[in-house]
């Protein structure tokens, strides 16, 4: 009792004291606290711009102006809905395939076939975004060098070109279709290690009580699997607003209404004008990172509700 | 204790480490005292930088590190003989001033040259050592920087410039003046424009299936030559591995980088035989400041080029593709997905674009007689008089607003002054540097020494003028550096010139063909609207050539969205009172 009284007064020890005491700990720190500070915390001050017109050298105080063209703008509002429709079903479509793939893997039983498939199905992640988005223009054209429709014409299926990347229509889906062709495989990669950990006991025990294989996957393999399919899904929905790259490299004039998200919306204001006004682009980004915020916060508390811990 | 030493110690450094890019950065003035030209004594204060001082003794502004910030027109890169550039640079400039000075070349990516040159202007200050001192800008660009206050009004160093006595075309620049005199920019050629080619092995086939047709300059209107685009469907060329191929409706009448380029004046000169006399943006008519987008004239072009991309004359790449990507489909060795006509920059790209086929083997047996020159088509010929010289591309200097032009008249006579001297330098921007682009010394070599049907001996005289092999390509001969010779406002005085008829012949073409582009607008709406207003115009161009909407629906829908703005647009340019520059 009295030994847990000393330790209660170690700790009360004033703060000054105990940093003096580590204080080569404290100093060992500085570098990096210095470094957070000058390269994430000082570029936040930015922020301020958004409350600015700054353009060129015209630079003054308009308050929330930004603000309020930004939500009387349609085009933004657009971006805004593609940009969370695109992520998630993105993100939904992208998780439930790399679990159906990773169950399969697990379930093949020749280790040739399955490193096979595996090689396979990971190459596509290391090609970088404009590779892939320049090889499927190349394929999906509807010039005679489109390689989709001439096979589709030669096998007498369409008489015309289908505009695959330029119809309103088609181009979410043939997004998605890209997208799980250069990141399902690698998605698989946190699947399979989760199943690699279910011990052979729980399945030897299921073969002994006469299951089936598909019952196997349901009782044994898709619960332990659960959790993983949780935190995947947690942890990305914080970064749903993110998504520019891929849609930047495939997106063009005729399918704005579908596929400009915030980023593209950004971009096109601040880069496709020779004299752009950076304080309004700082308030759609702004807004942007305020709308990611809440989401992280809404994960933080799904995963608390689900899993009883939080992921901050 | 050791341990706290050397974690102490270790602290210390990257602090000091971390911290020693936030050094002190240029700013702030300095009071001098200069003498005017009538000989009086005046205090100025004059912005500190790093990048050059005021000479106490001479009382002069003097450059040490000049940063220029140029796009892909200058043609000696860093792989490409740019060291030895600069180097030559820097000896004659500094004999000529008498003092040292060193250039410091940013070139920038080409086709987000004018991003970049947005972001350098927003995130530094003149003199910081990144700022540009000075650069390039295109005809829209410049107007758009005008009047924020980043350019230096060079108006009175222009006009008492040395090389002035040798300017042939003072128009070039002196329309570039605004109302009140004020010149922002210096241009030391003219504009350029775009010529169309057409494939002379596709025109043959074309001539010898068509009555009346035997030449180029038959295809006179635009029927005869929508004729001849759609007879290039079906025309017989070589595949990847040379073979003969009759294409049979898989090749195209014609390719381009967009159905108009919007964003960049003067946006029809890629499809101008489609286009006509119409002009999707803000130009003078009459003296009178119109939308040319909303014009009828617009919607019976896009009506046009909609046949022509449901005919199948139009590929249907041009939608997406750039500038590369449209010129390496047209001389592709695979010609059986190709296209026979290609409207493309005029005089050296006749050669660039001649080689470019050699070197993929296209058309050899034609030699330099693989592409022909399309006179303007009538349509053209009635409405703008020709093929249009765009307005030229511009130098410019940052203004440090210090409300003196010391800094900025010292980049001037280093920069700009000796860029025209006729001699050394002008050289040195024309064709490179002496014995690495160019030389005077005899000497011989060959080009694709190991292909006896593209090997060419070269043989030059002591004395003789000649380009040599260009650095990176030695089967290639070297063209020209940034200045193009045959475009240059006051030509050299040293004699060199090329020898390539074929550049000859394509300068010759444009000249006798092209009246001066409309003059870029500028106003402050337009400034604000600039992105949006792109947008939308290439979005409902591309729908109504695709077939998405009609001319006419797409220039309501416009009306509906930008009819105020457009209007908005219109009185203040007419209110500005600038008068149009006369044709050339």
């Amino acid at each position: 009792m009295s030994r847990k009284k000393e330790k209660v007064n170690v700790n009360k020890k004033p703060l000054g004291m105990r940093i003096w005491n580590n204080r080569g700990f404290y100093l060992m720190f500085l570098p990096v606290f210095i470094f957070v500070l000058i390269m994430y915390y000082w570029p936040m001050l930015g922020i301020r711009y958004s409350f600015f017109v700054y353009k060129g050298r015209d630079i003054h105080w308009v308050g929330l102006q930004h603000f309020a063209s930004m939500f009387s703008e349609p085009e933004f509002w657009i971006a805004f809905r593609n940009t969370l429709v695109i992520s998630i079903v993105k993100l939904l479509l992208n998780t439930f395939v790399a679990v159906v793939i990773s169950i399969f893997l697990n379930e093949m039983t020749s280790l040739f076939c399955k490193k096979f498939v595996q090689t396979v199905i990971y190459l596509p992640h290391f090609m970088s975004y404009a590779v892939v988005a320049a090889i499927f223009t190349l394929f999906l054209s509807t010039s005679s060098t489109g390689m989709i429709n001439e096979t589709l014409k030669s096998w007498g299926w369409i008489e015309t070109s289908i505009d695959f990347l330029h119809s309103t229509k088609l181009w979410q889906p043939v997004f998605y279709i890209i997208n799980l062709w250069k990141e399902t495989g690698w998605g698989t990669v946190i699947f399979f290690a989760t199943l690699s950990g279910i011990s052979p006991d729980l399945y030897e025990a299921a073969d002994i009580d006469g299951a089936t294989r598909l019952q196997k996957m349901r009782y044994i393999t898709l619960p332990a699997l659960a959790n993983t399919i949780i935190i995947v899904l947690i942890l990305n929905i914080a970064k749903v607003l993110n998504i520019f790259e891929p849609v930047f490299v495939l997106y063009n004039n005729r399918v704005f209404e579908v596929s400009d998200v915030i980023s593209t919306y950004v971009y096109r204001k601040t880069f496709m004008t020779s004299l752009p006004d950076y304080g309004y682009t700082t308030a759609v980004g702004l807004f942007k990172s305020v709308v990611g915020c809440l989401l992280m916060l809404g994960s933080n508390w799904a995963s608390k509700k689900i899993r009883g811990r939080g992921i901050i | 204790m050791k341990k706290r030493l050397v974690s102490l110690l270790m602290s210390t450094v990257m602090v000091a480490g971390t911290l020693t890019a936030c050094g002190p950065q240029a700013g702030g003035t300095t009071e001098v005292t200069v003498t005017d030209e009538e000989g009086n004594e005046q205090t100025v204060n004059v912005a500190e930088t790093q990048t050059g001082e005021v000479n106490e003794e001479t009382g002069t502004y003097e450059v040490k590190d000049l940063y220029i910030v140029v796009d892909g027109t200058l043609t000696a890169t860093v792989d490409n003989g740019q060291d030895a550039f600069i180097e030559q640079w820097e000896e004659a400039v500094g004999e000529k001033l008498g003092h040292e000075v060193h250039l410091h070349i940013n070139q920038v990516d080409h086709s987000d040259y004018a991003n970049t040159v947005s972001r350098l202007l927003t995130t530094g200050e003149p003199g910081d050592g990144s700022f540009p001192d000075a650069m390039i800008m295109s005809a829209s660009m410049y107007r758009d920087y005008m009047n924020t206050g980043y350019l230096w009004d060079m108006a009175d160093a222009y006009d008492n410039a040395e090389f002035q006595s040798r300017i042939e075309i003072p128009s070039i620049n002196l329309n570039m003046r605004t109302a009140d005199g004020k010149q922002y920019g210096f241009a030391p050629t003219y504009g350029n424009g775009c010529v169309t080619y057409v494939k002379a092995s596709w025109f043959e086939q074309y001539a010898a299936a068509t009555d009346g047709i035997d030449k180029i300059e038959d295809i006179d209107t635009f029927d005869e030559y929508y004729d001849m685009l759609k007879f290039f469907k079906d025309v017989k060329v070589q595949d990847a591995d040379g073979n003969e191929v009759q294409t049979g409706g898989k090749t195209y009448g014609v390719v381009a980088a967009g159905f108009g380029k919007l964003d960049e004046a003067p946006y029809i000169n890629y499809m101008p035989e489609f286009w006509q006399g119409a002009y999707p943006s803000f130009y003078q008519k009459d003296g009178v400041w119109v939308d040319g987008f909303a014009e009828d004239a617009t919607v019976e072009a896009l009506d046009r080029m909609a046949v022509a991309y449901a005919d199948g004359v139009i590929d249907p790449d041009t939608e997406d593709f750039g500038t590369k990507q449209a010129r390496e489909k047209w001389f592709s060795n695979d010609q059986t997905t190709s296209e026979g006509v290609f409207t493309y920059w005029a005089g050296t790209w006749l050669r660039t674009l001649t080689d470019n086929m050699s070197k993929q083997g296209v058309d050899d047996d034609l030699g330099d007689d693989r592409l022909l020159q399309l006179p303007p088509i009538k349509e053209i010929k009635d409405t703008w008089g020709g093929y249009l010289n765009r307005e030229a591309p511009v130098w410019v200097i940052s203004d440090d607003g210090d409300d003196n032009s010391l800094r900025e008249q010292a980049i001037f006579d280093a920069l700009f002054e000796t860029m025209l001297d006729g001699d050394r330098v002008q050289t040195l921007w024309t064709y490179g540097a002496e014995d690495v682009h160019w030389s005077t010394k005899a000497e011989s070599f060959t080009t694709n020494p190991d292909d006896p049907e593209k090997k060419k001996d070269y043989e030059y005289a002591d004395g003789e003028f000649h380009l040599k092999q260009t650095p990176n390509d030695p089967n290639s001969v070297w063209k020209k550096n940034h200045l193009d010779p045959a475009l240059t406002i006051a030509p050299l005085t040293n004699g060199f010139v090329t020898d390539d008829p074929l550049i000859d012949e394509g300068n010759q073409f444009f000249t006798a063909n092209c009246v001066d582009a409309p003059t870029a607008p500028s106003c402050q709406t337009l400034t604000d609207n600039l992105e949006a207003l792109t947008t939308d115009k290439t979005t409902l161009m591309i729908e109504v050539v695709t077939g998405e909407k009609t001319g006419e629906e797409a220039i309501a829908e416009y009306n509906d969205k930008w009819g105020d703005v457009s209007k908005q647009i219109v009185d203040e340019l007419n209110a500005q009172g600038t008068e149009a520059p006369e044709a050339k």
